[in-house]
């Protein structure tokens, strides 16, 4: 655990600034099974310090791979120069960011560090289940894996902590062979927020899990092509956690309102249906806790949660304090960074779509000629709203009934388009935490959604 | 430079001290120097002092890897500590070798001291030409960096490489917008040994964004048909070139046996005009890559040539998993050969298609299945450039593509990193509203 020796260097902030000092270690674990071989067997951890300065408008940022008072009171004078730098040639004479609360957020449970047997042993044991119940798959990937981020946050002016943040994954990954000799895969990732032993207690239990994989992976072996066109989806939790990621958040992230994103003219008119209320959350959502709880962000401010959506209408943006205040906004708790090298960005905390009243079966029951769309293994989206999600598992939906499988195909359409055609909104939640968003530098993102009946376009023959 | 080179020895030493028969580390130090741009204004100024160590051994033919950030010698032999226990945690697997050669070189790449004033002074200027030469572009985001560093490789086995490296990057993410009109964003990038010239002079860069000007009024297409369709060196590579790096020639493909091109060494799987080649000492190339992660020197080596699987790109524990060669290097810098017809040549011969500038789409398939939007996009009607496209989908299969080549331009675009033609493919899916 990192010991405080920041606190006593708030001494040496320049006056008038805002000043940002930050100790981080980020510590991965991974073991990679291919086909029974250990291919991946890596323990990495990586930590140091960094510094943050806001002058006339602009920042400057600084770090070292070193955790001492020497390399905090050297970041702290690098930052300084190139926030004067940035001033003197690129400043644009903005006042100073306005002044927040003092606070000292508690210190979360530390962090247990696990042996890397535990992942090697986790991971072979699933791979031997696998191995002996399919013998038939082409292949078989089993990953397991930890990462964790430390943080320790002095501000000038805003909330002081320490954040301790694991979470810990096993992907599973299996491919067979269709009669005509095509290869054909399908993905899981079980876990979520917590340390390895936390969410793997007990290797018995992704026994059922696995099955259900290996399952939908025969379906999908007889699997056909999607139709290619517009066609009414029922996109499940899954899926509409992508889209509030994707096609929605990234558009109301206030830097890129800055760049030109369509949410710029939109806000407070209709984005969506009525039906639709998004938030980026926090640290608790719907009673419960988030996947990846955020307590306090890197400019140490408070996090609370981001109405984005209410009632088809959009609310508002996520900001950094620079853009809340060139917004009008408040501050949220938006601004996060990966590494001790990274600057705080904009980011998504725990993104949702919020539960409606229907039940999915009487979703999937009012299609006459279209698709329930289940799984996801990527996706992009456009600052006009336009975005792509790869579909990796789904099926046709036939008068009211499920079909064949579908193989692999990607649907795409405009955010603020694509929501108003929401006319079925189920009434449970599902949330996915287990990818990186990537907006210069990765961040754990947790995202989630209930089912919608909607229109999207779909690739296919 | 000494320190790191000691450390390593140390690094090696420990490890052999802890029963390691073979251990290899990486010791670096590097630094970057970077300005942003966002929303059209400059925005942050940022220095990075870096050091990376990276172990991996191998115990009685297990492996194990720890990676750290520190060079003070308590944390360093902790770390040996560490990648000896993951090592006993792992398996015994025949199949990890590493260079044995004894071998010692120092190579000096790219622009290994940054000139920070220049940097900021291109970067200023490449903001305002834009402002001025294409009024309606807005710079969503633009990083500018000078990466540099040292780095000291070392194995048991005598392997010793000293490379000291540094590069200009310039990363412009950018949309055109007028009123409420816009278009989706594009991204160019660029590495430069040199800040002699204006960066707008340099690549593809000012094309490109010429281009996205002429995207805010676009068309939905209707219907579907198959049709040529020409994709852009970036296009290129995002669904084609990454397609057969991923899913086709690559190390976890061909160890897991889905690679549909497995048995296909030596067979035509390309028209005859593809050439594809993975060239770190292509000249326009700005830092090759010196040695591979197991130690190997790196070298030039052919993919497919005239259209036939000349390689699979393998490393030597794919290579000896699989029963096939270990290939040159790792297959970073890809260079694709040029045709004979230019970028016009090879419109003017289409009546109905696409110029697809981006892609984006769900990961193909490992057959090669993919499908996603063609961003950026313009229709190509009677031989010529017509409207920019919107909401159109393209899906294909590579495999099918590979063989179905119309044209190939002369038109190389270098980014310091790979040097990728235009290529225009027959029969891929269109699918518009």
């Amino acid at each position: 655990m990192l010991q405080d020796i920041l606190t006593d260097k708030k001494a040496l902030f320049a006056d008038g600034a805002h000043t940002e000092l930050r100790g981080q270690n980020n510590r991965t674990r991974r073991a990679v099974l291919l086909n029974g071989a250990l291919m991946g067997n890596v323990r990495s951890d990586v930590s140091g310090v960094s510094a943050r300065v806001y002058e006339g408008g602009v920042y400057g940022f600084s770090s070292m791979a070193e955790y001492t008072g020497e390399a905090a009171e050297m970041v702290l004078k690098a930052a300084t120069e190139n926030a004067a730098f940035m001033n003197k040639h690129a400043g644009i004479g903005k006042p100073a960011l306005p002044k927040m609360a003092l606070k000292q957020m508690p210190t979360q449970e530390d962090i247990k560090d696990a042996e890397q047997k535990l992942y090697v042993d986790f991971a072979r044991e699933a791979d031997a289940y696998i191995t002996k119940k399919y013998p038939n798959l082409v292949s078989r990937t089993i990953v397991a894996m930890e990462d964790s981020m430390e943080k320790l946050i002095v501000t000038s002016d805003g909330a002081s902590g320490h954040i301790l943040a694991p979470r810990s994954y096993m992907y599973v990954v299996l491919t067979a062979q269709t009669d005509a000799g095509t290869p054909v895969e399908l993905f899981q990732a079980f876990g979520g927020s917590g340390v390895f032993s936390d969410n793997f207690a007990d290797p018995t239990k992704l026994h059922a899990e696995i099955d259900d994989l290996y399952e939908k992976l025969m379906q999908k072996r007889e699997g056909v092509y999607a139709d290619a066109g517009e066609k009414t989806v029922i996109l499940d939790g899954m899926m509409s956690g992508m889209l509030s990621h994707e096609a929605v958040g990234h558009t109301v992230e206030a830097d890129l309102v800055l760049g030109g994103s369509v949410a710029g003219p939109c806000l407070n008119k209709r984005v969506a249906s009525d039906l639709v209320t998004l938030t980026d959350f926090a640290h608790t959502a719907f009673g419960e806790k988030c996947p990846l709880p955020v307590y306090i962000d890197d400019e140490g401010t408070e996090a609370v949660d981001s109405p984005l959506i209410v009632n088809g209408i959009l609310t508002g943006y996520m900001n950094s304090r620079e853009s809340a205040q060139h917004f009008g906004m408040t501050p949220q708790g938006n601004a996060r960074a990966w590494l001790f090298q990274d600057e705080p960005l904009i980011r998504m905390r725990n993104t949702s779509i919020h539960p409606g009243k229907d039940k999915l079966e009487d979703m999937i029951a009012s299609v006459d000629d279209g698709y329930y769309l289940i799984q996801s293994n990527n996706g992009q989206a456009d600052t006009t709203g336009e975005f792509m999600f790869g579909v990796t598992m789904g099926y046709e939906i036939k008068n009211g009934k499920l079909g064949k499988a579908l193989l692999d195909t990607t649907i795409s359409g405009v955010a603020f388009e694509m929501l108003k055609t929401v006319d079925m909104v189920s009434d449970k939640v599902v949330w996915v935490s287990s990818g990186m968003c990537g907006k210069k530098q990765p961040m754990p993102v947790g995202m989630g959604g209930p089912a919608l009946r909607c229109k999207v376009k779909i690739g296919g023959r | 430079m000494d320190r790191m080179k000691e450390l390593a020895r140390e690094i090696l030493a420990e490890a052999k001290a802890k029963g390691a028969e073979y251990a290899q580390c990486s010791v670096s130090e590097g630094e970057k120097k970077e300005f942003n741009v966002d929303g059209g204004r400059f925005s942050l100024m940022r220095s990075l002092f870096n050091r990376n160590v990276t172990i991996t051994l191998l115990k009685d033919q297990k492996k194990g890897t720890v990676a750290i950030n520190k060079f003070d010698i308590e944390t360093v032999k902790n770390a040996v500590s560490d990648a000896i226990a993951a090592a006993e945690s792992g398996q015994p697997d025949e199949a990890w070798e590493y260079a044995k050669e004894p071998v010692e070189k120092e190579y000096t790449d790219g622009a290994p001291e940054c000139d920070t004033d220049k940097l900021f002074m291109r970067t200023k200027e490449l903001l305002e030409s834009i402002k001025e030469k294409h009024p309606t572009i807005l710079m969503e985001q633009m990083i500018t960096e000078h990466n540099s560093g040292t780095e000291v490789f070392m194995n048991t086995n005598g392997v010793n490489y000293v490379t000291k490296y540094g590069a200009y990057t310039f990363s412009l993410m950018y949309s055109a917008h007028e009123g409420e009109k816009s278009t989706s964003f594009y991204g160019s990038d660029i590495t430069l040994k040199t800040l002699d010239k204006p960066v707008l002079e340099c690549g593809k860069i000012d094309w490109e964004i010429s281009m996205v000007e002429k995207q805010l009024d676009p068309i939905s297409l209707e219907g579907k048909f198959n049709g040529p369709v020409i994709l852009a060196p970036m296009a290129l590579y995002e669904i084609v070139l990454s397609t057969i790096m991923g899913n086709f020639v690559g190390d976890a493909c061909m160890i897991d046996g889905t690679s549909i091109w497995k048995d296909k060494l030596g067979e035509q799987v390309a028209d005859p005009r593809f050439n594809m080649s993975s060239e770190p000492y292509n000249d326009d190339v700005v830092v090759p890559n010196r040695h591979t992660a197991e130690g190997y020197e790196t070298e030039n080596f052919d993919l497919i040539k005239d259209g036939k699987l000349n390689s699979f790109c393998l490393s030597q524990y794919a290579a000896n998993k699989t029963g096939n060669k270990r290939s040159g290097n790792t297959g970073r810098n890809i260079h694709v050969a040029a045709g004979e017809k230019t970028l016009e040549e090879i419109i003017s011969g289409i009546d109905k298609g696409l110029l697809v500038m981006r892609f984006s789409g769900g990961q193909p398939a490992a057959s090669g299945e993919y499908s996603g939007v063609a961003k950026n996009s313009f229709l190509i009607e009677n031989g010529k450039i017509s409207k920019a496209i919107s909401e159109t989908m393209i899906s294909g299969c590579v495999p099918e593509m590979l063989v179905n080549i119309r044209d190939i331009s002369k038109d190389i675009a270098n980014d310091g990193n790979n040097s990728l033609p235009f290529i225009a493919f027959d029969g891929v899916t269109i699918s518009g509203k």
